[in-house]
């Protein structure tokens, strides 16, 4: 199984980037109601492996940090669920 | 990390349909520009009417050319203001805009590079089929307000060919402010 996928706050992050363009750190801590440095070290994680794009910008005169699924974090997703299906109908592996 | 046993690997599907279900949320149209757009095409129609019947002077065309470019400029001004505000912008949002700006371009050359072809209420007649086509397609991520609206739009089309000519013009203007601008007044409302 995918190790990045295996934790739940994780999984949830790549779902929300799923269906789309870009998100901001603060929909996302919104979103999966996080803490800030949980949902920070988390998306570090996510970064690093390649699964997720970070962009720094302004908007409005403020600081912003949003993020992008990779197409390398969109097909381990679908492995990771197509995993967690095999599981559910074939029992733990 | 040990794999996951069935109890756990359900807990993570049923974390992820819940995600997913909660993102698939109605499709976000921006009911500013439907009421812009629909008033500037619906009321440009009327307009181009009323000259061509000679009530009101040819120089009143300038009117219709200094509300486009207000549309233009307000449409410019707002999308960039949304887009600075907004925290997430969907795929299927991004694939509306896509439809939207392809859409109005299209009608849009029509009626600035082909206006020998469209010519007369043919023009108007493009900006209504353009308009039902947007209306039509955001109908069909689950808005049944878009739905009636392009119906709406649609109907005027056809009503439009079967009067006369001055009831024509009336027509597709009431199919542009009803159908497009209504629409986009009520999206406004319900957004609060």
């Amino acid at each position: 199984m995918d190790e990045l996928l295996l934790s739940k706050i994780r999984l949830g992050i790549v779902a929300e980037l799923l269906t789309a363009q870009w998100v901001t750190f603060s929909e996302l801590q919104r979103a999966l109601d996080v803490s800030q440095g949980n949902l920070g070290a988390h998306l570090a994680k996510l970064v690093d492996g390649g699964y997720v794009r970070e962009e720094k910008l302004f908007a409005n005169r403020r600081p912003q940090t949003r993020y992008l699924l990779t197409a390398h974090g969109r097909g381990a997703f679908a492995e990771h669920v197509a995993e967690l299906q095999s599981i559910l109908h074939g029992g733990t592996t | 990390m040990d794999d996951l046993n069935a109890i756990q690997a359900r807990d993570h599907l049923e974390l992820v349909e819940r995600i997913l279900a909660e993102s698939q949320q109605r499709l976000c149209a921006g009911g500013e520009y439907f009421v812009v757009w629909g008033l500037f095409s619906g009321g440009t129609t009327i307009l181009l009417s009323l000259i061509g019947r000679g009530t009101l002077p040819p120089a009143a065309v300038w009117v219709a050319v200094a509300s486009w470019i207000a549309c233009i400029l307000f449409s410019i001004f707002r999308g960039r203001r949304l887009h600075a505000k907004s925290e997430r912008q969907s795929l299927v949002q991004r694939e509306f805009f896509n439809v939207l700006w392809l859409t109005i371009g299209l009608a849009f050359v029509a009626n600035v590079a082909a206006y020998r072809v469209f010519a007369g209420l043919a023009s108007a007649a493009v900006w209504s089929f353009a308009g039902a086509i947007v209306l039509l397609y955001i109908g069909m991520h689950g808005n049944r307000r878009a739905q009636i609206a392009g119906v709406v739009v649609v109907v005027s089309i056809v009503v439009a060919n079967f009067v006369g000519t001055p009831s024509a013009a009336y027509a597709l203007a009431a199919g542009m402010i009803v159908g497009y601008a209504g629409f986009g007044l009520v999206e406004l409302v319900s957004r609060g």
